[in-house]
């Protein structure tokens, strides 16, 4: 059934009882697999992290369902169905960056143990810097959740009658509507088994997603009637890999470029808590780089054939059966009408399943990194604040997961509520385009100078947050201080430069930051000048009324544009001052082990001693449980020569089985030798947390 | 026959600014030591990055002509 609205067609009713029945049951396998891998936790820090005990292909496997899974299916099947080839390039330029996670924030947050990106801030700047990191990453988080509920809904929406009767009373069946009853169902939908099932669950979930578009792909391609009449049929600029330099203002690639491939890019690296808990999940900082490659060398760009497939093949049918496909489909529900096109009841069913099952999963991640964020940052440092009383572990640990659980339902109403800035979007994509556009610069300024650049200050990222978050506004209300940034793009007076404005943003962040950094001397001559006043406290006091002040200005566009650019200078003078005067910071502490320049003094803090960087062979042996409660395991001399391993390095012991992927291990301490060769001794604390199983070889090696 | 500004200008520009940050990466990475090239394990890792980057060119490169004259 379809219906006009504005200039797009739109679908309702589309699915037999078949396909609900298919969806229904595998909701219900997705959940039950899941729920099986909870057993492999022991403790909150494997709830969220899995225990650092994965192979890279494990994880590599199981981060596809994060990035296909994410919203992926809906936006790239629309802009592939617009504008062709180039809606996989959002997927193949992930490289530029990748020196920078790899050897530079990879290494840092594993060897940190760092459990939240804000408490990073903490340690290389202050507590303020991180209470700003964390309002910043809260607002990006729940954005990030809105832009999930807002694809489920359209996702679903054209399975949905227009409306329904129910006791007399009549009912019509809106976006909105729907998304609030799907944030209801994913309350519900919730991952029993911590990072360990979330792990398995996406697994598998990724296999099906790869197998599930591709199959999508064939189908359509013998729908059409094979490959060649496929590519003849569409036009040449359809075929391009990379979109129009600057035109239409909806898709170009230069706006796209720095909206994904740069600003995207870091923030999904070094942002993105749900994947950063998956790579801390590998089984050494060398796995998750492992990880990381395959994932951006081969799996990206086959997922962009996955997710955007069905808009090309849209594209090609509207040509060849505009009654079938009209040509003013509405972008956003071409992936459910192609799939229901091309697949019989039942398949389509399992199709919708599978893309539906992992955005909730999406959406479920990210709510339950958000509320680990608000637990880590939020929570414990305002108690911290409030100087409770002490009290029992276990008092502490229940009131903890009652905070969780509250917080988790607040910050699922907070995304359902941020639907409302995005809906108004011709699509998903230039919604999620201009989100993050929007959010991602500051902290990815500060998170990129903060590990590269050593003489940043907290006076530096502190007046990044605040100036450049007050430029970036002074931006948003008047879209022409962009225009000398936008390469041409014409300015949409509806939705202004939805990408380039990453550029701006970016470039504001990052000038406020060199100045206040290069300024350093300056501010703390001014600093001297006012501890050495009486009344130096309150004049900083005043300062900091004056900042709150003029960033109220700024928030609500008191005054013409003119006069904004001298209010942020004023601004950023006021709050580059007062942090200086008020943060203390010990160069020499906070610099060390959590910048690029001492990665090794972070790897020699992580093991606790000298690092032996000899590399040595991986050895399999038989395992027997040994007497004793200390925690250490003993290799035979010959076996400790082998691996190049000294007493206090660290190892890392996996059930020799490949195809487990490291899901029986565990990491320890080399203790004393002994010497029977082909032999460990290991521990019983260590057996609980290997789960090895009785006559089965092992195989141990030297982590460092 | 679409126009300069949809067949390799973007691939320039591509691969010339994200090139550079790219190089500036690179450059960083080594100067901090943050690679230490005195680690076989390291230098392996160098050449995988070194090889990334012209993979994805080739790619986009083979694309765009694929897409203009096959």
């Amino acid at each position: 059934m379809e219906t006009q609205t504005s200039n797009f067609e739109t679908f309702h009713n589309i699915g037999s009882s078949t396909d609900w029945i298919v969806m229904v049951v595998y909701f219900i396998a997705i959940m039950l697999f899941g729920s099986y891998f909870g057993r492999y936790n022991r403790s909150t820090k494997d709830f969220f992290f899995g225990g650092r005990r994965f192979a890279w292909w494990l994880i590599a496997f199981s981060i596809v369902a994060t990035g296909v899974g994410s919203h992926s299916f809906v936006k790239y099947s629309a802009k592939g169905f617009e504008h062709g080839f180039s809606s996989t390039m959002t997927y193949i330029n992930d490289w530029f960056f990748i020196p920078f996670f790899l050897f530079g924030w990879l290494p840092i947050i594993v060897y940190t143990r760092i459990r939240s990106i804000p408490e990073y801030f903490e340690k290389r700047f202050s507590p303020s810097a991180r209470f700003l990191a964390t309002l910043l990453l809260l607002f990006y988080m729940i954005g990030y959740i809105g832009i999930g509920f807002l694809t489920l809904g359209k996702a679903v929406l054209p399975l949905l009658p227009e409306n329904f009767t129910m006791l007399g009373m009549h009912f019509d069946i809106t976006l909105m509507g729907a998304i609030i009853v799907i944030a209801i169902i994913t309350g519900i939908y919730i991952t029993f088994g911590g990072q360990t099932a979330v792990i398995f669950t996406d697994l598998l979930q990724g296999f099906i997603l790869l197998f599930a578009g591709f199959f999508l792909f064939f189908l359509g391609i013998s729908y059409i009637g094979g490959f060649d009449i496929f590519w003849n049929l569409l036009p040449t600029e359809w075929k391009m890999p990379l979109a129009h330099f600057n035109d239409p203002p909806s898709f170009n690639f230069v706006g796209i470029f720095w909206q994904d491939g740069v600003a995207g890019s870091i923030g999904f690296l070094f942002m993105n808590m749900g994947l950063i808990m998956r790579f801390m999940a590998t089984k050494s900082v060398d796995e998750g780089r492992k990880a990381a490659t395959f994932n951006i060398l081969f799996m990206l760009p086959l997922s962009a054939v996955v997710v955007g497939n069905a808009g090309w093949i849209g594209k090609a049918l509207s040509i060849t059966s505009p009654d079938l496909v009209p040509p003013n489909t509405s972008p956003d529900q071409i992936f459910v009408v192609v799939a229901n096109i091309v697949a019989i009841p039942g398949v389509f069913g399992f199709i919708m399943a599978a893309l539906t099952a992992a955005l909730m999963s999406t959406v479920d991640t990210l709510i339950n990194a958000t509320a680990a964020i608000f637990i880590n940052d939020v929570y414990r440092p305002t108690l911290k604040f409030l100087k409770r009383k002490k009290e029992a572990a276990k008092i502490i640990d229940r009131r903890e997961l009652a905070a969780a659980r509250w917080s988790s339902a607040a910050i699922t109403t907070l995304g359902v509520v941020s639907v409302l800035a995005f809906k108004s979007f011709p699509t998903v994509y230039e919604a999620h385009g201009y989100f993050h556009s929007t959010l991602t610069p500051p902290l990815v300024v500060a998170i990129f100078l903060g590990l590269f650049w050593r003489k940043f200050t907290p006076a530096a990222v502190i007046t990044t947050f605040v100036g450049g978050v007050a430029l970036m506004i002074v931006g948003l209300h008047s879209p022409h201080v962009i225009t000398p940034f936008a390469h041409g793009i014409e300015l949409n007076p509806e939705h202004p430069y939805s990408y380039i404005r990453a550029l701006y943003n970016m470039f504001v962040c990052a000038f406020v930051a060199v100045v206040v950094t290069l300024t350093t001397n300056w501010q703390n001559n001014i600093v001297q000048y006012l501890k050495q006043k009486d009344n130096g406290t309150q004049i900083v006091y005043g300062m900091i009324a004056l900042s709150v002040l003029l960033f109220t200005f700024i928030l609500f566009s008191i005054l013409p544009i003119e006069f904004d650019f001298i209010v942020v200078f004023f601004l950023i003078i006021g709050v580059a001052i007062v942090s200086t005067y008020l943060i203390k910071y010990d160069e020499d502490k906070q610099l060390d082990g959590l910048t690029a320049w001492s990665v090794a003094k972070a790897k020699e803090m992580f093991k606790g001693g000298k690092i032996n960087n000899v590399e040595g062979e991986k050895v399999s042996l038989n395992w027997k449980l040994k007497e004793g409660e200390d925690n250490f395991v003993n290799f035979s001399e010959n076996d400790m020569k082998r691996m190049e391993a000294n007493e206090g390095d660290l190892v890392y012991i996996s059930d020799a089985r490949k195809y487990l992927g490291g899901l029986k291990s565990v990491h320890s301490v080399y203790g004393k030798p002994h010497n029977e060769d082909g032999i460990v001794y290991i521990s019983n604390e260590d057996l609980k947390n290997g789960v090895f199983v009785k006559g089965r070889l092992v195989t141990a090696e030297k982590e460092m | 026959m679409p126009s300069f500004f949809q067949t390799w200008l973007p691939f320039i520009y591509l691969y010339g600014v994200g090139g550079f940050a790219f190089l500036v990466g690179m450059i960083l990475i080594r100067r901090s030591n943050a690679i230490d090239l005195t680690i076989k394990r390291h230098r392996y890792w160098y050449r995988v990055l070194i090889f990334g980057y012209f993979y994805f060119a080739l790619m986009h490169a083979i694309l765009i002509i694929a897409a203009l004259y096959w």
